[in-house]
């Protein structure tokens, strides 16, 4: 059994099972957002939990000082996002029903006085908070290391613990796409949002069926490409930065075979069966192309006749297109030119491109793990890369 | 929202309230909290634990104090401190007269003392007018004149009286005190009688735990005056790393080990107890005190830190150590600490990063036998050591190596030395744990040959001087016990001795008769060393043709059978062709390397693998090999050991070895191929460091020299630096170790350095040192620059009747040099003394020297020159040239405060003469006298030694 787990903890199957139960979550909402699925699952994770718990590896890596934050944003993510879908079941059930949200009820609109509702219960947050940061001080010491030493690097090298979705994402990118770009778009994505967002539904009141689009667009984001990549750097990189299974020991000598090959090498070298163009723009021409083509997708979404193939798949009665949410998702697309009626095509833009850049990432994952591709890009000479 | 709430309220006020109270309540709590974690601190409870221990110490000497105090003496001081308070009443009426005196000159002086100080400033404010008024040429100048000749002549007056009455009060109060003088005497005596009683019993007091104890440690007030506090000492001269920055050492061990500097805790329990080397360590008058020292700079761990047991790193001493420690601390490993504590025996490591520049370390026993077995099992030759790069190759050179051994020989010789003689140095490189296999064994034979090929094509011819003739064995047996070889050489026939001495700097010898080719090579060797190989350290002995021959033929008669049948299986050209073709194809593809090695003939393929295997097994880093000079040894570079992070040692599949560096490193030397354990790897990858057979002894010492080996930053200011002095002492030693001088003679320079005297260990002379070879204690002091030169240039023996030889060395004139002036700087002497002048004699002084001579019989031991005897004692006609006048007199005063053993008598024991009549029976006279007659017969011709 802890086989298993360790196997399928592998970001190469973690990430997909994390996709799939994401998206299973975001269909099945309402069943996820009912105080019986919330005490099931919490029981079964407090039961989990301590059967994991059992094991000495990975109570070493939950107890060590570092990782203590880890285990807490699990706990009350876990329980946040549970009540945001609880919330937002039960508004739109009443929604479906054709009545208000609970929070546009007359007693819930009526204003009441700042003191004592808000300034003595925010007294009681930092009293509460001051506390609990006294007790965790003196129950857990600093996890400070010993005097640095640039001879003799610790290993792993960890960031703090918020930044390691960013450090998991160097596996992936040049640290300049990892450490400079994406996270540079990621605040600028957050910033534009109110700019972006101008659907007045939702507003002070808990809802999904009304703003689908962006609820699981920022979830994703959030949960599955930020908070589980935070999880995979700390629980399950060791030494080397090699992945390391729940229960596994970290052994400092595990070695993986990984080789990596660039675009442009499998296109010249395997594919055309000769040498790599001494012109770098000609060497890098393939991957140049796909990324152009890539990037190119907003721009052909908006076309007519595209459109027209996307509504009759979208409409498609195909059992297995309809199971697999592919006819739905045409659908989606579909909408798209009602969608750029509703907002422009300003708002349009920014908003697809940064959404598209945001799916390089899991795009770019899938790629390293299916092709071992090293980048798609390659342009070392400039420090280029993607 | 069941209940109705006010208008404008979304909460209940009443349930915030309670909210709050809870919340109040927690955070007061949570503060209590913080207090008692800052206030209960594990190391409290030591030291409430030590003061105990403390009162029990206290306790124990009180009762020996209240031995010695009985009750019978207290009454007698009683009665006469009574007896003398009856005097003092007694005499009431002269006290209170001498009061009333006493009270009127108090009153003179005062008046006469205010008068004083007035005239004084007089005299200096018209002395300061008057000078600048005559200089000025003022008119008033004449009167400010007499003014200023009236105040100094009033001043002086008042002066004169102020002395008559300070001898009258002196008087008076001497007086006074001389009316009470037999009580004061009687309560003087009772006090020192009792005082260290008191003294004791005042010490218990603070070891009480009283109220004001209490109140002075108690909660939150502690921070005032405590007694139960971090105790800790700031070394500005050594540093610590902290993130970049060099920041003064603080250790805070003294915190738990509350007596670690104090005399009398030797038989308590840790972390009570003194320092086991207080003399050298910690104490205040040794040469590391605590406070200039410290802790941790020895001893390793995190000094500073004092949170619990585990917080400095204390290493447990073995497994069993461990479990207790984890039953009684939570002991854990410590984490992310670079340099943990040693463990108790290993921390003489330290020494080393301090004492540089240095063959032997003063004091240092372990480490000392660390550094002698990495010197004796040559590990210098192929891993660097920094500060080694003197010392010559372990091992001799082979560049007449077919002159001296067989093919052969050789060849069954280095695939296994130790099955020709146990003892040996050389160790074993086949046939071990990860070349055992038959295809590897295959290839090491190759390989062997080939190198045997290759050492003996290079060889130089040689022919030996001498030719031997049979002698005889018996009595070459015995020569080699008495003319001293066993210094170097352990000897077949001298197992016992042998094994005592432990030399090293030559072979074991033993199957000697196998392994020599020709005798007459054997007989050349021992009679001139040097006409075989100029730069070897075996000394000429001066042996006889008769001497040499009669040991040849001893060392001949020394045979091993069972070696000597060994036949070595020969080369085998496909196996020598396939690892040939594996060095070429390192870089080229397999055909170029295929074609390169058919270009080449028979021979070159052999010689080429020779080569190449010199240079894979190193043997060139202990042995010169012709063409393989200048070239960097083998083995990785020791010089930072000690610090290596220990992720970079590679322990392989060895689950079993301690996870620490000495534990590598210890593993490491008594298995060195252990690492290959469970390990796929090609032929060439082998793990190569040979096995030296060491014993876990052995292996313990050499880790502790090499855990010494650190990268630490040690400010100057903070390690030993060595003075003029030492340092050129030190390079005399290095000379001294170079040719094996402490082989034989005991050095001794200084309280703790003492070195070298190992054939004295002999069974023969464990009844009387002084028939070994002579210690060289303030040898500098004792001997005259040239004569010392001389005599090592020119061997002359001084004491005819010990059988061992001081031997002809090899010395060029700068290790000579070297050697007379690391004495002399050693005593602290100048290089030459004036010894020339004629010696002035007083009159009769000659005469009663000559008697004073005679009556101490001082030539019935020295008797060359004075009587037939035989001589027990060195030639006195020789004195003046060979010793300083004034070691020759601190000799004479006290030859045992120099040579505890020396069967010269101690004439002036307690510095008393033991002949009263000779110049009024002054010491200093009489010593004077007898150095100026030995200095005196030294102008005479020298008389023959007999």
């Amino acid at each position: 059994m802890k086989e298993l787990i360790n196997y399928l903890a592998d970001p190469i199957r973690s990430f997909p099972i994390t996709c799939v139960l994401y998206f299973l979550m975001m269909k099945y909402y309402k069943v996820v957002g009912t105080k019986k699925f919330a005490w099931i699952a919490g029981t079964l994770f407090f039961i989990t939990a301590g059967m994991f718990a059992m094991d000495p590896n990975f109570w070493l890596i939950i107890t060590w000082p570092d990782n203590i934050p880890i285990s807490i944003l699990i706990l009350s993510v876990g329980f946040l996002t549970w009540f945001t879908l609880y919330k937002c079941a039960e508004n739109d059930k009443r929604i479906e029903a054709g009545e208000c949200p609970i929070e546009a009820l007359p007693e819930n609109r009526e204003k009441v006085w700042a003191w004592p509702n808000l300034v003595y219960t925010e007294l009681f947050a930092i009293i509460a908070g001051t506390a609990f940061l006294i007790a965790w001080g003196i129950l857990f010491d600093a996890p400070l290391e010993e005097p640095a030493n640039p001879t003799w690097a610790p290993n792993p090298a960890k960031a703090p613990w918020y930044f390691l979705g960013l450090q998991e994402m160097l596996v992936y990118f040049d640290p300049w796409m990892a450490g400079v770009v994406l996270p540079g778009l990621i605040l600028v994505g957050l910033i534009a949002i109110p700019y972006i967002d101008t659907n007045p539904k939702g507003n002070g009141y808990y809802t999904f069926t009304e703003r689908k689009m962006a609820v699981s667009m920022f979830m994703f984001g959030w949960l599955v490409l930020w908070l589980y990549l935070i999880i995979v750097g700390t629980f399950l990189r060791g030494p080397n930065w090699t992945f390391y299974g729940p229960f596994e020991f970290w052994d400092f000598h595990k070695v993986v075979a990984e080789y990596n090959v660039n675009l442009s090498e499998f296109f010249w070298v395997f594919g055309l069966k000769q040498a790599l163009p001494g012109n770098l723009i000609i060497r890098e021409l393939p991957g140049i192309i796909l990324t152009i083509l890539y990037m190119g997708i907003p721009v052909a979404l908006t076309f007519n006749s595209l459109n027209a193939i996307f509504q009759s798949i979208g409409e498609s009665k195909n059992k297995f297109l309809n199971i697999t949410m592919i006819a739905p998702a045409f659908k989606c697309l579909a909408g798209i030119p009602a969608f750029i009626e509703k907002t422009g095509y300003i708002r349009y833009y920014i908003y697809v491109y940064l959404a598209v850049i945001m799916a390089m990432l899991p795009v770019k994952m899938v790629l390293r793990w299916l092709f071992s591709l090293k980048y798609i890009i390659a342009l070392p000479e400039w420090e280029l890369n993607l | 929202m069941s209940k109705k709430l006010e208008p404008g309220m979304a909460y209940d006020m009443k349930k915030l309230n309670k909210v709050f109270a809870f919340l109040s309540i927690l955070f007061l709590a949570v503060t209590f909290w913080v207090f008692l974690d800052d206030f209960v601190r594990p190391w409290k409870a030591v030291q409430i634990q030590g003061l105990k221990v403390k009162q029990a110490k206290i306790d124990k000497d009180l009762a020996i104090e209240a031995k010695k105090i009985d009750d019978k003496k207290i009454a007698e001081f009683d009665a006469k401190i009574e007896e003398g308070e009856k005097l003092h009443a007694s005499r009431s009426e002269v006290i209170e007269k001498l009061n009333e005196d006493l009270n009127k000159l108090d009153l003179l002086m005062k008046a006469e003392t205010i008068k004083n100080g007035q005239l004084n400033s007089n005299v200096s404010a018209t002395n300061f007018n008057w000078e600048l008024a005559h200089s000025h040429h003022s008119k008033n100048e004449p009167d400010l004149f007499k003014l200023l000749k009236k105040y100094k002549k009033e001043f002086a007056e008042s002066k004169d009286r102020m002395k008559g009455l300070t001898t009258q009060i002196k008087t008076a109060k001497k007086d006074l005190l001389a009316t009470k003088s037999e009580l004061t005497k009687a309560l003087r005596e009772k006090a020192e009688f009792i005082g260290a009683r008191k003294l004791l019993l005042q010490a218990r007091k603070t070891t009480e735990i009283d109220p004001i104890f209490v109140i002075r440690n108690a909660p939150m007030g502690d921070f005032l005056d405590p007694t139960l506090k971090v105790r800790q000492v700031v070394l500005n001269d050594i540093t610590d790393d902290r993130y970049f920055q060099h920041v003064p050492k603080v250790d805070r061990c003294m915190t738990c080990h509350l007596n670690i500097d104090k005399k009398g805790y030797e038989d308590v329990a840790q972390p009570y107890a003194t320092h086991s080397k207080l003399d050298l360590m910690v104490g205040a008058k040794s040469p590391h005190p605590m406070k200039q020292t410290g802790c941790t700079s020895c001893h390793g761990g995190e000094g500073h830190r004092v949170l619990d047991f585990n917080a400095p790193a204390h290493t447990p001493q073995n497994a069993e150590q461990k479990k207790e420690w984890v039953e009684k601390y939570h002991y854990h490993p410590p984490h992310k600490v670079p340099q943990v504590q040693f463990k108790v025996g290993y921390v003489e490591a330290s020494c080393i990063k301090c004492h540089k520049g240095v063959e032997r370390i003063p004091g240092g026993t372990v480490v000392n036998e660390g550094i002698r077995n990495l010197e004796k099992f040559g590990c210098y030759g192929c891993h660097k050591i920094e500060g080694w790069e003197h010392k010559r190759k372990p091992g001799p050179s082979l560049e007449k190596i077919a002159s001296k051994v067989s093919k052969e020989f050789f060849k069954n010789w280095v695939w296994s030395p130790k099955a020709f003689n146990k003892h040996s140095n050389m160790p074993s490189f086949f046939s071990q744990a990860n070349n055992s296999k038959p295809e590897h064994m295959k290839k090491n034979i190759t390989e062997v040959n080939a190198i045997a090929d290759f050492v003996f094509s290079k060889s130089e011819g040689y022919r030996p001087f001498s030719k031997f003739s049979p002698g005889n064995k018996a009595r070459g047996k015995k020569l080699i016990e008495q003319v001293g070889c066993m210094g170097c050489h352990g000897v077949e026939g001298f197992e016992q001795d042998s094994k005592k001495i432990n030399a090293f700097a030559g072979p074991y010898l033993t199957g000697t008769g196998s392994k020599i080719k020709s005798a007459d090579w054997l007989v050349s060797w021992l009679k001139k060393p040097t006409h075989f190989q100029e730069d070897t350290i075996m000394p000429s002995m001066r042996l006889t043709d008769r001497e040499a021959n009669d040991i040849a033929t001893y060392l001949l008669s020394l045979k091993n059978k069972k070696f000597e049948d060994l036949k070595f299986e020969p080369l085998d050209d496909k196996v020598r062709d396939d690892l040939l073709v594996e060095y070429f194809s390192a870089f080229d593809t397999l055909e170029v390397a295929r074609a390169k090695l058919a270009k080449m003939d028979d021979v070159a393929r052999t010689h080429e693998l020779g080569k190449r295997s010199v240079g894979k097994y190193g043997c060139f880093s202990c042995h010169n090999i012709d063409g393989f000079e200048g070239r960097a040894p083998i083995g990785p570079e020791l010089s930072g050991v000690g610090s290596k992070p220990l992720t970079q040692f590679g322990f392989g599949h060895e689950y079993d070895v301690e996870h620490s560096r000495g534990g590598w490193i210890k593993a490491h030397l008594q298995a060195p191929r252990r690492w290959d354990n469970g390990i796929d790897k090609p032929f060439k990858d082998l793990l190569r460091m040979p096995n030296f057979n060491m014993t876990e002894k052995q292996a313990d010492s050499i880790t502790v020299a090499l855990l010494g080996m650190v990268t630490d930053y040690i400010p100057l200011r903070g390690v030993k630096s060595l003075d003029h002095h030492e340092k050129v002492y030190a390079e005399g030693m290095k000379v001294a170790n170079k040719f094996n001088c402490v082989g034989c003679h005991k050095v001794k320079n200084g309280q703790w350095d003492e070195t070298g005297g190992d054939l004295l260990k002999k069974e023969e002379y464990a009844d009387d040192l002084n028939m070994g070879p002579p210690w060289l204690v303030d040898q500098g002091h004792r001997v005259q620059a040239d004569w010392f030169h001389n005599f090592l240039k020119n061997v002359t023996p001084i004491r005819p009747w010990i059988q061992v030889r001081m031997p002809s060395f090899n010395l060029s004139n700068e290790e000579i040099n070297a050697l007379v002036m690391g004495f002399q700087a050693g005593a602290k002497q100048q290089t030459f003394v004036d010894n020339h002048a004629k010696i002035e004699w007083t009159p009769g002084e000659k005469n009663e020297a000559k008697r004073l001579f005679d009556a101490l019989a001082c030539a019935s031991c020295h008797t060359t020159g004075f009587n037939k005897d035989e001589a027990q004692a060195p030639n006195l006609y020789l004195a003046k040239r060979r010793l300083r006048p004034s070691w020759i007199k601190k000799w004479i005063m006290n030859p045992q405060s120099i040579l505890p053993h020396t069967s010269m008598s101690n004439f002036f024991e307690d510095g008393e003469p033991s002949e009263e009549d000779y110049f009024d029976g002054s010491v200093e006279k009489q010593v004077e006298a007898l150095t100026k007659y030995v200095l005196e017969i030294g102008d005479i011709e020298l008389p023959k030694a007999k």
